[in-house]
This record gives structure tokens, C-alpha cells and sequence, in this order.
């Protein structure tokens, strides 16, 4: 009786969607409208909006208001301090093939990635067999068929139907605290493919009628290692959808289904114009480019894994060309995908550049897919951002996608530059940082961590006609902030703050001089049976994040981090000085007080940190680059830097910025406007007099590019990067070389 | 909205000399639509400014500008007169150049130590203007990566379809990156 009973449910299901197109065909149909017209859905009338403006303006405003309201009620459902206290969670709705109408507050470009999940579920059939019905809950977490940046991003979409017709997603993200990969925490740094990158899930359904099913618990517990906080998430990202599903289908009841549905097609290409406006307004067409490196260095790391034990030099390689549709960005020239955990996929990189897309273009508009539709992307394919292997990793992708985001929005600034809206020319950098890990305490209890405070502030970029600020920035949400130190310090029970503070020096230098980075040196007290932890990073020192400074200013310098093991913290603390940044904690090794018999400074990836107590880690991330020539700087905001500790060591501004000081008795310092003319009438004849003309510059430099006289990780980035046309072109032409020029690899 | 937003040469003055407000900062950022008469005035404001006579059509650095030579030329100049050459030419092939390659000479532009760039996978790149060695701009890249263009604009286009005001000497030949021709002198 049960069979019959199912197969009754499933013909009635069967001849209900013969009555209606499929989500496979209603999405080649908005593909079809949206290119044979170049309006969205082929709306080329607003006439609703026209028609009756407050009524359409109200409909959206109900909208909106749906999803802001599952953000401000659904996060205090959840446990992790990233999604409640910061800004890393964000809920939308969209239409029925994925593209948004509108977003919560939070991180906004995740709506990019929609369309991607929905366009998997359509090509395969998920509404044909066995079905997608009203309140049905769907987890995705993969990057190739979902769309998603990295698997510690997690969404629940939620489909909205009406008489079993799809007519709207709800979707909840979040990011997790741990997805049970190999490297605990949330970025799974060191894995080599997808099967080393924790939780992934392509789109797949996990609950029905809002309510998740009992199995789904079990993943949570069995595969993650912070299960609570994951099963909190999982319910506050499905609270929200909820929310926005009963709001969507009382919207529906009051303007009823014809009205809603040519509402959403209106409201998308309104904004899809309003986008292309705002280029328009505040671009110059041409092409800006920009590049941007990452090292990955995981030589004699993995042993296990030998066709990964290498190191890699990621090329970001970038441009920008406004056109009649909106824009071009083209990644054209960019490495290719390695066994490393910072491959993208097309989805993934999306969710990236949109940041500074969304932020620099929709803000006098509604946040839908008409952002979407106005950037075009060029990702080819064999790169890292469109990996012709199916099982790369993209762990950690943000690692290395955020800088091709900073040469995007960074193109916009010199537009704004150019065109005279400098309130808005600000240099962008992307130098974020976080660490992540997994202990057992001493009656056995697991757990698994991320301390996202890094991420979610740091410092702001130069303007061009004032510095940068500190902690204020965060690229990827609007609501930067580093969250409480006592909310980490509960989640990683061993890890008690020493300091958290700015990190003097710590920025690009300039006439206006970034934001300064942070630093926070953790103490570890009483670690149980273990602790261990990694730390993923925006950038890491050895490579600035973003490759050109502004107007003759540097980049900001990438982060780092030390590990200060078997320590003679008791006697410190017992004295009552204990470092509380990084700049602290090396000058307190250096002149002795500070004893450290395992001192390692890591300007790249560290591998598991095993920690004891009173060992101490120590990071330093989220500096920003400067604006203008440093020779230019005010000296008296050198001297104001001085003064305040903004700048630590004199004789590195009085060289960077030819100011000429003296401290007084009160230890003050005091400019000397004489000296420092001078100075700078010097640095400049100094300038003249270590350069070389260019063409001597490029004679020089030529014969070793001939030579291909590199260390091999830049030797084997040019083999790939040369190996797309593009950048061919432009390396072979600028150096004069044969057109099949190579550097082992085609 | 209204698109009729006025912002004075004074303020934009006060912009391009670092001395604006909090106050009318905020202002400026908050405006919903940007002022179509901005870069006009802006480069009205910076004409002021020079101390040559050639026309500005485009800034594209502190001290950067593209202008307009009599004799129909558009070219990169430097506000202390200095021309680096046709603007199709990357201007920083007319600078001169300092590289910084080892941990010191990087420690010297890069603070704290551990937050210097690696030498062999990174080098520091200044560029000069040769006549009064303002540093137009720093790069900071792998050795052996070609000197970046960081924007070469499409003038006339700009000029016709979005300023609405076409220059007198259009021509497809304009937008195009004519850097290897440079280049090619020097083999």
C-alpha cells in the first residue's frame, strides 16, 4: 500500500509540472529574453513602476524589509559569534532561476552565487525528480556546482511555491565556524583537492515543510567539528528563510501572483540600468589593469600528498574595461589551478569581485541581479578561476580571489580619480587574516574554531586627500567590526588575549598613508590533551596583497604571524609586562626579557601549530596601502604620527619622508621645517641618483627574462600565465621576445 | 532625483589640496547622484594650478596629467612640465627607475621586518619623473613582470559619450597601448 501510495503522489507531481515549463526551460528563457534584448527577461518597459510608482515602490519596500528583518531577528538564533555579532551572514530572496531581488544586510556579494546553484538544480532535473515543493530546505556548500567562495561558506535555500510553482528562493548564509576538513577551522589551508575541503555540498535537500530532516543533524555532528555552533547556524539561516517565505507569500496574497510576477522582472532590470548609469557617471572607458601575487608554500609540508609538495607563486592578473553593457573584467593572463587550496571556480570568484562592484555601483539602487547582468567576467578556462579539473579545492580561495577584487574596485577609484569625484578615490587593499583549529580539553570534550576578528575589520586604504583609517573596511560586509575578544575567548577555550591593538608602522606609506593593520598576541593557558591551529590569510608578507601602489605610494605590506613556544611568560606576567602586539613581542626577544626557545616568524601558510602552555601566537593582518609620494606627506602629520606611536621609528619616516625631527624634554617631537626642506631636496637628488633610465632599466632587465633567471616558482607562474594569449602578447611585446617564447610550459 | 547637484571649485579645490572637512566630505559621499559639472570644474580647478597651457584632458596621477600639444599630440606631463611622451606610450617608460631587491633595500619602504616582501619572488619597483623625482608610482611585483599600464583611457570616447563634448581631433588610432613600440626602439 505504501508503493501505491507513493506513486500516486508522484504522478499527481508529474502531471502537475507537465503543466508548466521546467526550471531547466524557464532558465533558457530568461537567458533568451535577457541577450536577444539586452534587458533583463526582455522588460524593456518598467510599467508597473510607471504606472503606479508607490504601489511598486511599496511592493519592494515589503521585500526588503522581509529579508532585513530575517537578518535582525534569525542571527540571534545562532551561536557563532561571526554570524551574530559580525557581519558574516546574509539572507535574499530571488527569482525563480536564482537571480536576486533583494539582500540583508551582511556579506552582499554572496547573491552572485544564487543563480549558479539554481542553474545545477535546473540542469539536473531537481524539479522533474523527484520534485522541488513549497518549503522544501536545500544545502549548498560547493563551489563548482553551487557557486559558493569556499565550503565554510554555507547556504539553505528555501523554495517559495505557489499551486507548485517555484515562483522564489529564500536563502540564508552563513559563515561556519568549522566544516570538517583535514585542517581544522573554516579556510582548510594545505588541502590539495576538493576531497580535503571539509563539508561540501552541492545543492542537495536536506529538509521539507521548513523543517529540517532528523539525518541532517547527524552530518553536523559527525562531520564538522563544532557541531553546536553549526547546528545553531543551520537553524538560524533556516529561521530566516522562514521568515522570508511566509513574508513572500503574503506579499503574493496582497498584490497578487500576476502583479508579483511582473514586479521582480521590473524590479531587476530597473537596477540593471541604474547600475549601468552609475558607470557611466563615474567611469573613464579604457582598460585599467593590475596584478597581484600569492605565494603558496607548501614544499616539504607535504610529504603525504607528493604531487602537491611544492611551492607556488599565484599570478592575479586583471582588467577593466567599461563598455555600453556596463563593464569588462577580464582575468585573462591569471595562473592556473594547482594542488593548493586557492583554485576558484567561476561561482566562487564571482562572490569576490562583486564586492567592490556592488559597493562602488548599487548603492543608490536596489541589490539585485542587475549587477549581474551589467559586470561581464572573463575567467578562462585551465585558470585558477575556472579550473578544467572538476576536483580542485577551493578552500581558501579568498586567499587570493579578494586581491583581483582590490584591481577591480582599485579601477574604479582611479576612474573617480580621473573624473574629479575624489571623495570617493581611496586605495583598495584586501589584507585580511584569521586563524582556525580544532583542541580537546582535558575531560575530553572536542571542539573546532575560527577567530574571525581580522576579518572583519581592517584598515582602510589612503584616500586621495586624507589617510586611511583603521578597522573601519571591510570589503566583503558593510558592518565591519572585530567582534568581542571575551565571544573568542569562550568559542577557543585555551586562547586568553594579551594585547589587541593597531600595529604602529603597520601600513603603506604615502603622502596620505593607509589605515594601520591589527595585531593581537594570544596566550595559551591550560590547553588540555591539545590545541592546534592554522591561519588562512588574505595575503601573506612575502607578497603585498595588491601588486601597484597609488600615485607613488606603496601597497600595504601582507600579514604574518610568530609562534613564541616554551616561554618564560610566568616570570613576565609575575613582573606585570607582557607584549601586547607583535612589534612588542620582538623587541621583548630582542633585548632579552622575553626568553622563546621555538621563535618562528611566518610570512607564509604555517602548518599546524601545536601550542602548550604559556606559548604565545601572535598575528598581525589588515593593513592598507597609501596614496600619493611619500616626499609629499605633511611633516607635521609625520610629526602628529610620531607623537601619538602611529609611527614607531624615526629613522625610518626621516628617511620615507625626508622629515627632520628632534624630541624635546618631554619626549615630544618637534619638527625642524629647515632640515626637512633640505632632507627632501636631498632624498630627491638621492631618487636621481640610484635610478637608472628606463631603457637601461629594461636592457638590463631583459637579459634575464632571456635567461629565464628566476627562482623556479616565478619561472613555472610565467610557464602558465604565458600559456593564455593575452598575457603572451603583452609579456613577449614589452620585452621584445620571440611570440613562442616560453618558460616551461605551454 | 534631480541630477542638479553643484559642487563649487572651492571644494574641489579642497579636495585636490587635502584640506576639506569632515563635514563636506560626508557631504560629497553622501550625495545620491554625483555632479555632472564635476569634471569640468575639476579640470578647471587644476588648469589654475599648472604652470604650463596646454590643455588637461585627463589626471591621471597627483602630478599626472594628459594633454593636448598644439600641435594635435596628446601627451603625459608632469606638473613640473616635464613630457614623458605620447600617452599611448606607457608613461613609465619615460621615468627613471630604482629597483629594490633584497630584504634590506625593501626593509627600507616595508615596516615591521616581518612584513617585507620576499626578495627573488617580489621586487620593488620606483618611478621617477627625470626632472624633479617626484615618485609617480611603485610596483611591486615579481621580477622579471612587464612595467604595468595601469590605465590607458579612450579619450575620444570619453569626451563624445559621456562628457558629450567630442575633441577636435578624434581618431581611431588614439586608443590603442603603442608601449611596444618603445620597447622595440631599445632591442
Amino acid at each position: 500500500m505504501a508503493t501505491i501510495a507513493r506513486d500516486v503522489v508522484a504522478s499527481s507531481k508529474t502531471a502537475r509540472a507537465a503543466a508548466r515549463p521546467t526550471l531547466r526551460q524557464m532558465i533558457a528563457e530568461r537567458d533568451r529574453l535577457t541577450a536577444e534584448t539586452g534587458h533583463y527577461c526582455g522588460v524593456t518597459e518598467l510599467t508597473l513602476r510607471d504606472a503606479d510608482p508607490i504601489k511598486y515602490e511599496r511592493f519592494y519596500a515589503k521585500l526588503h524589509s522581509a529579508v532585513l528583518a530575517a537578518r535582525e531577528s534569525a542571527r540571534f538564533v545562532a551561536a557563532s559569534p561571526g554570524s551574530r555579532e559580525m557581519g558574516e551572514c546574509l539572507w535574499g530572496i530571488a527569482t525563480p532561476e536564482g537571480d536576486t531581488l533583494a539582500v540583508s544586510l551582511g556579506f552582499l556579494s554572496h547573491t552572485v552565487i544564487f543563480p549558479v546553484s539554481v542553474r545545477y538544480m535546473a540542469e539536473h532535473d531537481y524539479d522533474v525528480n523527484d520534485g522541488i515543493d513549497d518549503g522544501d530546505v536545500y544545502a549548498v556548500s560547493d563551489g563548482l556546482t553551487g557557486g559558493v567562495p569556499h565550503p565554510g561558506d554555507f547556504y539553505s535555500f528555501v523554495p517559495i511555491c505557489v499551486d507548485g510553482e517555484i515562483v522564489a528562493w529564500a536563502i540564508g548564509i552563513n559563515h561556519l565556524m568549522e566544516n570538517g576538513a583535514p585542517v581544522a577551522g573554516s579556510w582548510a589551508t594545505f588541502a590539495v583537492d576538493t576531497f580535503m575541503d571539509g563539508l561540501v555540498c552541492p545543492p542537495m535537500r536536506t529538509g521539507r515543510n521548513l523543517k529540517q530532516e532528523s539525518w541532517w543533524r547527524a552530518i553536523w555532528e559527525r562531520r564538522t567539528r563544532a557541531a553546536t555552533m553549526n547546528i545553531l547556524d543551520d537553524k538560524m539561516r533556516l529561521a530566516g528563510c522562514a521568515m522570508v517565505h511566509a513574508a513572500t507569500h503574503a506579499l503574493i496574497e496582497e498584490f497578487g501572483i500576476d502583479y508579483y510576477k511582473r514586479a521582480i522582472r521590473e524590479v531587476i532590470e530597473e537596477s540593471r540600468r541604474m547600475v549601468v548609469d552609475n558607470m557611466r557617471d563615474t567611469m573613464v572607458p579604457g582598460t585599467y589593469n593590475g596584478c597581484a601575487f600569492r605565494l603558496v608554500k607548501y614544499k616539504g609540508l607535504q610529504h603525504v600528498w607528493s604531487h602537491a609538495d611544492k611551492n607556488t607563486l599565484i599570478h592575479v592578473r586583471g582588467s577593466i574595461e567599461p563598455n555600453e553593457k556596463g563593464l569588462m573584467l577580464d582575468a585573462e593572463g591569471s595562473s592556473k589551478w594547482g594542488y593548493h587550496s586557492y583554485n576558484a571556480t567561476p561561482g566562487g570568484v564571482d562572490c569576490a569581485v562583486f564586492l567592490g562592484m556592488i559597493n562602488s555601483f548599487s548603492h543608490n539602487t536596489k541589490v539585485t541581479a542587475g549587477i549581474d547582468l551589467a559586470v561581464q567576467r572573463h575567467y578562462p578556462k585551465g585558470s585558477i578561476y575556472n579550473p578544467d579539473n572538476e576536483f580542485t579545492s577551493n578552500a581558501n580561495l579568498w586567499a587570493q580571489t579578494v586581491a583581483l577584487n582590490s584591481i577591480g574596485f582599485g579601477a574604479v577609484s582611479r576612474a573617480m580619480f580621473a573624473r574629479g569625484y575624489l571623495e570617493e578615490a581611496f586605495t583598495v587593499d584586501g589584507n585580511w587574516g584569521a586563524f582556525q583549529g580544532q583542541g580537546t580539553t582535558d575531560d575530553g570534550t572536542t571542539y573546532g574554531f575560527t577567530n574571525f576578528e581580522w576579518l572583519g575589520g581592517t584598515g582602510r586604504g589612503a584616500w586621495c586627500y586624507k589617510d586611511g583609517e583603521p578597522l573601519v573596511w571591510a570589503a566583503w560586509s558593510q558592518m565591519a567590526t572585530i567582534g568581542d575578544a571575551e565571544e573568542f575567548e569562550s568559542t577557543i577555550p585555551p586562547l586568553f588575549y594579551l594585547g589587541r591593538k593597531l600595529l604602529p608602522g603597520y601600513f603603506g606609506y604615502g603622502k596620505y598613508r593607509g589605515g594601520p593593520g591589527n595585531s593581537a598576541v594570544h596566550w595559551c593557558v591550560q590547553p588540555g590533551k591539545h590545541i592546534g591551529l592554522t591561519r588562512p590569510n588574505g595575503g601573506l608578507s612575502c607578497t603585498p596583497s595588491v601588486g601597484l601602489g597609488m600615485s607613488g605610494a606603496y601597497p600595504g605590506p601582507g600579514s604574518f604571524m610568530i609562534s613564541a613556544r616554551d616561554t618564560n611568560l610566568d616570570a613576565l606576567i609575575a613582573e606585570g609586562e607582557t607584549p601586547r602586539d607583535a612589534r612588542e613581542l620582538l623587541e621583548m626577544v630582542d633585548d632579552g626579557r622575553l626568553t622563546v626557545d621555538n621563535l618562528e616568524i611566518w610570512k607564509t601558510d604555517c602548518p599546524e601549530l601545536a601550542l602548550k602552555n604559556n606559548d604565545l601566537f601572535v598575528d598581525a593582518a589588515g593593513s592598507s596601502g597609501g596614496w600619493g609620494d611619500p616626499l609629499d606627506r605633511d611633516p607635521l602629520a609625520v610629526i602628529a604620527d610620531l607623537n601619538d606611536g602611529t609611527c614607531p621609528n624615526y629613522d625610518f619616516v626621516h628617511a620615507m619622508h625626508g622629515v627632520v625631527a628632534m624630541q624635546d624634554g618631554a619626549g615630544q617631537w618637534q619638527l625642524d621645517r629647515e632640515a626637512t626642506l633640505a632632507k627632501r631636496a636631498d632624498l630627491r637628488r638621492q631618487r636621481l641618483a640610484e635610478s637608472i633610465p628606463a631603457e637601461q632599466w629594461w636592457r638590463e632587465e631583459r637579459r634575464a627574462v632571456e635567461a629565464r633567471d628566476f627562482v623556479p616558482e616565478v619561472t613555472e607562474m610565467y610557464g602558465q600565465s604565458l600559456s593564455f594569449p593575452k598575457f603572451r602578447d603583452e609579456f613577449t611585446r614589452f620585452w621584445q621576445l620571440p611570440a613562442d617564447f616560453s618558460c616551461g610550459e605551454e | 532625483m534631480s541630477n542638479d547637484y553643484a559642487v563649487s571649485r572651492e571644494l574641489i579645490g579642497q579636495l585636490v589640496d587635502g584640506t576639506i572637512d569632515q563635514d563636506n566630505t560626508e557631504r560629497l559621499l553622501k550625495m545620491p547622484r554625483k555632479d555632472k559639472a564635476r569634471f569640468f570644474n575639476y579640470i578647471a580647478v587644476l588648469q589654475e594650478r599648472v604652470q604650463w597651457p596646454q590643455r588637461i584632458l585627463l589626471r591621471i596621477g597627483d602630478h599626472l596629467y594628459i594633454v593636448a600639444k598644439a600641435q594635435g599630440e596628446r601627451v603625459v606631463k608632469c606638473d613640473c612640465g616635464h613630457e614623458f611622451g605620447d600617452y599611448r606610450h606607457n608613461w613609465k617608460l619615460g621615468c627613471r627607475i630604482r629597483s629594490r631587491k633584497t630584504l634590506e633595500a625593501m626593509s627600507q619602504v616595508f615596516d615591521p621586518a616581518p612584513a617585507v616582501p620576499e626578495p627573488g619572488w617580489q621586487e620593488v619597483r620606483e618611478f621617477f619623473c627625470p626632472e624633479c623625482a617626484t615618485q609617480h608610482a611603485v610596483e611591486v611585483v615579481a621580477p622579471g613582470y612587464p612595467v604595468v599600464m595601469e590605465l590607458l583611457p579612450d579619450l575620444d570616447k570619453f569626451y563624445r559619450e559621456y562628457l558629450g563634448q567630442p575633441l577636435a581631433d578624434e581618431s581611431p588610432e588614439w586608443y590603442q597601448d603603442r608601449t611596444p613600440e618603445v620597447t622595440a626602439r631599445w632591442v
